[in-house]
C-alpha cells in the first residue's frame, strides 16, 4: 500500500501542557483513518500540525516521502492545495456567499474562467445537496449546512487527503446522515481522509482504520473489526462511554 | 509590574514593525488583489465621505464665527480667511478627519478581522492556501493610505467654503475678497503637506487595527477590546506625530 502521509514521533507542547509526546502514524492512498480520543488531547492540533497551522516541536510530518514539517508558510500553500482541511465550525467567510466561499480556492488556484468555476461550484454543491443555496450568505444557514459547504469548499480542488475536524460535532441524526453521506461520496472519488470524531458509529461507516490518540501517543491502532473487538481496558472503556 | 509593562510594549512596538514589513513586502510582490482593494476603497473612502463634508464644513463655520468675532474687536476681520483656511489646511482638516477615520474605520478594520480570526476564518484563508496578508491586510492598508489624504483635501475645502458662507452671511465678506484671500494664503505646498501627513496617519491606522484584529483573542470580548485598543492608540500616535510632522514639514517648506 503506497504511503501518502506519514507522521513519525511528533511532540508538541503549549507552554508547559505537553500535547503530543511522539504521535507516530501513517495514511496510505485511498484510505480513511478514524482518529478518536478523549477531549483535550490534541486530536485537533495534530490536524493542524499536519498542514502547517501548528508548528511542531520535533519530529517529522512526510507527504510523499517528502519533508513538510520544515516548510515555510509560502512553501506549505501548494501543499494544502493537496491536503484540505475541514474546519469544525465551518470558518465561512462570512461576507461571502455561499457560491463564494465555495468558489474561492478555484479563484485563488486555477485559471478557469467564470463559467467553469460556475460548473465545478454547481456540481460539488450538487453532491452535498445544496444546489439550492448558492446565493445564500452563511449567516442563512443551519450547523449542519454550513459544515457542508464548509466540506465542500475543502474539497472542490480535489485535494488527495481531506483532514475532516469534527464533521459531525452538534448536528442532529438527519444532518449527521447528510454528512456521511458527503463523506462517502469523497471516498468514493479516492480522496483519503482522516477524521477526528468523538462519534463512533459515523468513524465506523466512514472509516478503514481507528486511531486513539491518549496520553500524548497513539493508544490503538488497528482496524474498525479489531477496534470493536478489541480486548484493551482502554479501548472498551471508550466504546463505552462515547 | 511597570517592567512588565515596559517589556509588554516593547514587544508589541517590535510585532508591529514586523507586520510592517510583511505588508510592504507583500504589498511590492504579486499576486495583487484588485477587487479587494476596490472594495476597500468603498468602504473606507467613499462610505466615508458625508462625515467628511459635514466635520469639514462646520469646522470651518464655527472658525470662521470664533476668529470673525475675536478679531473684529481689532479691526481684524480681514484676517479670517487666511487664518481659517491655513489652519484648516495644515492641522484642522488633517487631525479631526484622520481622528474620525481612527474611530470609524479603524475600529472597523480591527473588529472585522478580530471576528474572523475568532471564528477561524483567517486559519481557513490559510488552509486554503492564501495568504492573509495579501487579502485582508494589504488592500486595507493601501485604501486608507490613499483615501485620507483626498478625504482631508476634501474636509478642508469643505471648510473654507463653510467659512466662506459664514464670512459673507455674518461679516458682509465679499465671497471675491475671500477666496482671493484664501488663493494667496494657502501653498501648494501646503496642500501636499497635509496630504502626505495623511497618508502616514491612514499608515498607522490601517496597520494597527489589522496588527490588533490578528492579534485578536478571548471571543467576541476581545473584539471589543481590540477596537478599543486600535482608537486609544492611533489617536494618540496621530496626535503626537501631527508635531513632529509638522515641524518636519515647516523646515522643508517654510
Amino acid at each position: 500500500m503506497q504511503k501518502i502521509l506519514e507522521v513519525k514521533n511528533v511532540f508538541k507542547n503549549f507552554g508547559f501542557k505537553k500535547v503530543h509526546n511522539g504521535v507516530s502514524f501513517d495514511l496510505t492512498l485511498g484510505e480513511t483513518i478514524g482518529l478518536l480520543g478523549p477531549s483535550g488531547t490534541g486530536k485537533s492540533v495534530l490536524l493542524r500540525s499536519i498542514i502547517g497551522l501548528e508548528e511542531i516541536d520535533d519530529g517529522e510530518i512526510r507527504y510523499h516521502h517528502k519533508r513538510i514539517d520544515n516548510l515555510t508558510e509560502v512553501e506549505l500553500y501548494k501543499i494544502r492545495t493537496r491536503i484540505s482541511y475541514s474546519f469544525q465550525n465551518g470558518a465561512l467567510f462570512d461576507s461571502d456567499s455561499v457560491f463564494e466561499n465555495v468558489a474561492y480556492p478555484l479563484f485563488e488556484h486555477t485559471k478557469l474562467n467564470e463559467l467553469e468555476i460556475e460548473q465545478k461550484v454547481l456540481n460539488v454543491l450538487k453532491i452535498i445537496n445544496m444546489e439550492g443555496a448558492k446565493d445564500l450568505m452563511p449567516s442563512d444557514l443551519s450547523g449542519g449546512m454550513q459544515k457542508r459547504v464548509g466540506l465542500a469548499r475543502a474539497m472542490i480542488l480535489n485535494p488527495e487527503i481531506l483532514l475532516y475536524d469534527e464533521p459531525t460535532a452538534g448536528l442532529d441524526p438527519s444532518n449527521v446522515e447528510l454528512v456521511i453521506d458527503v463523506m462517502k461520496k469523497f471516498k468514493q472519488q479516492g480522496i483519503s481522509g482522516i477524521l477526528v470524531t468523538h462519534d463512533i458509529p459515523t468513524a465506523l461507516k466512514i472509516c478503514d482504520r481507528i486511531l486513539i490518540l491518549k496520553d500524548g501517543v497513539i493508544n490503538f491502532n488497528g482496524t474498525t473489526e479489531e477496534f470493536e473487538n478489541s480486548n484493551d481496558s482502554f479501548v472498551k472503556t471508550f466504546l463505552k462511554y462515547e | 509590574m511597570i517592567k512588565n509593562k515596559l517589556k509588554q510594549d516593547m514587544r508589541v512596538i517590535g510585532d508591529v514593525t514586523l507586520f510592517t514589513k510583511d505588508t510592504f513586502y507583500c504589498m511590492l510582490s504579486r499576486p495583487f488583489y484588485l477587487g479587494r482593494f476596490l472594495e476597500q476603497i468603498i468602504h473606507l473612502g467613499i462610505e466615508s465621505l458625508s462625515i467628511t463634508i459635514v466635520i469639514g464644513i462646520v469646522t470651518g463655520l464655527v472658525m470662521t464665527l470664533q476668529f470673525g468675532y475675536g478679531l473684529e474687536k481689532f479691526g481684524g476681520t480681514l484676517y479670517v480667511p487666511a487664518i481659517v483656511s491655513l489652519s484648516l489646511m495644515r492641522e484642522l482638516a488633517p487631525i479631526f478627519t484622520s481622528l474620525l477615520i481612527a474611530g470609524r474605520i479603524g475600529s472597523g478594520i480591527s473588529a472585522e478581522i478580530g471576528a474572523m480570526k475568532v471564528s477561524q476564518q483567517i486559519d481557513a484563508i490559510r488552509a486554503l492556501g492564501t495568504n492573509p496578508m495579501r487579502v485582508l491586510v494589504v488592500p486595507r492598508v493601501l485604501a486608507s493610505i490613499l483615501s485620507l489624504p483626498l478625504l482631508a483635501t476634501l474636509s478642508a475645502f469643505m471648510g473654507i467654503l463653510g467659512g466662506l458662507t459664514i464670512a459673507n452671511i455674518e461679516f458682509n465678506m465679499p465671497p471675491g475678497f475671500y477666496i482671493n484671500k484664501v488663493l494667496s494664503t494657502i501653498k501648494l505646498s501646503d496642500v501636499f503637506g497635509s496630504m502626505a501627513k495623511c497618508a502616514f496617519f491612514g499608515l498607522v491606522i490601517s496597520i494597527l487595527a489589522c496588527f490588533r484584529g490578528f492579534e485578536t483573542k478571548d471571543g467576541t470580548k476581545g473584539v471589543g477590546s481590540s477596537a478599543k485598543w486600535v482608537v486609544v492608540r492611533t489617536s494618540i500616535i496621530i496626535l503626537i506625530s501631527d508635531f513632529f510632522l509638522s515641524k518636519i514639514l515647516i523646515l522643508i517648506f517654510d
